[in-house]
């Protein structure tokens, strides 16, 4: 293959990417989907949460993994091991926590889940802890292997993921490896104040997944809350397995607006200010440039996760149909310690906020005009390296 | 207009505002600037931006999150400040976010707490 190094870095880096048109089946058809169910979701590690938020024993998370057509219960357990179990009672099958919405939160000092119908018990180790009327069940029903279904579930950074198959061809440290090493040590907990949205985007998950995972649409969709921030340029991006991660930069020219001048000034909570590299692992920005902004990270198949100097974000994509998927994206920061911190700290999450609302705009009308068959491939120039991989790892996964 | 003694005495010609924009969550900030005009928000804007050095500089007299009832009026005026903002200084004076995804959808799950 013949590539310009000049414009064509990252295609002279990563030659076994390829640089022909992707097609755009993956992003429409429904049998793309239900095949992407089994041989990529149903068996690799996603993220369902963060130990800050089970974070004491007997706390509890209940989510709804709808490709799956489960929920998953998340419990700290009193040996401090978080573990994961489908929400279904062994006894007729209801679900275990009645759910209040997507997650739902709850708390049991003693560490044990109770079922709402007929009262079973199940411990922190899912384990069946008590029946009511017990003695009226057949000899038959052995009470200690009727536990509840086990979830594989590990920690990651203080990142929760569960992993459905059966049993897991991968550790969740073998499953991240290098992209692990790389985000390592960033003090993750330290942003402990976290402000989150969700939404049900009508769109296949990865047209959704990949309107975030290049700096290309910067200049046009972001011209309203970003403009002339950010430079278009990728920086260091690294292929790590199926995970793959890029700097992202801010061009050093432009003046900040008065009110933002005034909240850059208190806090470092928002990414249009000047950042520092004091809690960057030493792979992120490796070489220090002052105009780094953020790390872009995905962890395959449905998260990104950015670092930055005081910091972080993801945005998760989870399938729900093969053109419905809901977007949650949360945006961490360090508490405030003053007023004045709090104030500037809401500044900074209100633009973020606004930035991801002219994100999210594209998404649907990507995939209603792909629906329409009018286009059999997509184009992806060399900035665009992060969409290009993720299809190649697709298609690995897919020939199976 | 005779002042009811709302804001810290300094502060008492923001008054006007406070029925309007003096609201304690997110949400409502952001339905307030949703529903206003775009002279009601550069009006705001002008108003608060002269005084938003001088008002946060008060509220750093008191600890966080321990505003006397006055003060954190002035707090939540402040924050409404920050919700509109980005439309003066952004978007032209525009009241909705432009060429952006429907904010009716976008779910804020932290956005009913108080202030």
């Amino acid at each position: 293959m013949e590539t310009n190094n000049q414009t064509l870095r990252w295609a002279s880096k990563f030659p076994e990417l390829g640089t022909e048109p992707i097609p755009v089946e993956p992003c429409i058809a429904p049998e793309f989907y239900e095949r992407e169910k089994d041989r990529v979701f149903a068996r690799t590690w996603l993220k369902v949460g963060r130990v800050e938020e089970i974070s004491r024993v007997g706390d509890y998370k209940v989510k709804k993994i709808h490709f799956a057509k489960t929920s998953v219960i998340l419990i700290h357990g009193k040996d401090g091991v978080i573990r994961g179990f489908h929400n279904t009672c062994s006894h007729r099958g209801n679900k275990v926590i009645v759910e209040t919405g997507e997650e739902t939160y709850g708390r049991n000092k003693a560490a044990v889940v109770t079922c709402r119908f007929h009262g079973w018990v199940y411990d922190g180790k899912g384990q069946l802890a008590q029946v009511p009327e017990e003695e009226r069940f057949a000899s038959s029903f052995d009470k200690s292997a009727e536990g509840l279904t086990p979830v594989h579930t590990d920690v990651w950074e203080g990142f929760i993921f569960i992993n459905l198959a059966e049993k897991p061809d991968r550790s969740l440290k073998e499953y991240l490896g290098g992209m692990g090493q790389h985000l390592a040590g960033y003090p993750f907990a330290e942003m402990s104040q976290v402000f989150s949205y969700n939404t049900l985007l009508d769109c296949n998950w990865k047209i959704a997944l990949d309107a975030f995972s290049e700096a290309y649409h910067v200049s046009t969709i972001h011209a309203g809350s970003f403009p002339n921030v950010f430079s278009s340029g990728l920086s260091d991006v690294e292929l790590f397995g199926e995970h793959r991660t890029t700097g992202i930069c801010l061009s050093l020219n432009s003046k900040p607006t008065p009110v933002a001048a005034i909240a850059n000034s208190i806090t470092g909570a928002s990414l249009v200010s000047q950042r520092g590299s004091s809690m960057l692992p030493p792979g992120v920005n490796p070489n220090r440039h002052n105009d780094f902004s953020f790390e872009l990270s995905v962890v395959f198949p449905n998260i990104l996760i950015h670092v930055s100097e005081g910091i972080w974000f993801t945005h998760q994509f989870w399938p729900v149909a093969h053109n419905k998927t809901r977007w949650e994206g949360k945006y961490y920061v360090k508490p405030a310690k003053t007023n004045s911190e709090r104030w500037a700290t809401e500044f900074a999450q209100v633009l973020q906020r606004n930035a991801w609302l002219e994100d999210t705009a594209t998404m649907e009308d990507t995939h209603a005009a792909l629906e329409s068959g009018a286009k059999q491939h997509m184009f992806l120039q060399d900035e665009e390296i992060l969409l290009r991989h993720g299809y190649k790892v697709l298609e690995q996964y897919l020939e199976q | 207009m005779t002042s009811q003694n709302l804001l810290p005495e300094e502060f008492k010609t923001l008054e006007p505002l406070v029925a309007v924009w003096a609201l304690p969550t997110q949400n409502e900030r952001q339905q307030r600037r949703i529903a206003s005009t775009r002279p009601a928000l550069k009006s705001f804007y002008d108003t608060m931006l002269q005084q938003l050095p001088a008002i946060l500089k008060k509220l750093d007299e008191f600890p966080l999150d321990q505003l006397p009832q006055k003060e954190s009026r002035l707090m939540t005026l402040a924050l409404s400040l920050a919700e509109v903002a980005p439309h003066i200084e952004l978007y032209g004076g525009d009241p909705k976010v432009p060429y952006a995804f429907d904010e009716a959808r976008f779910v804020a799950e932290h956005g009913q707490h108080a202030n």
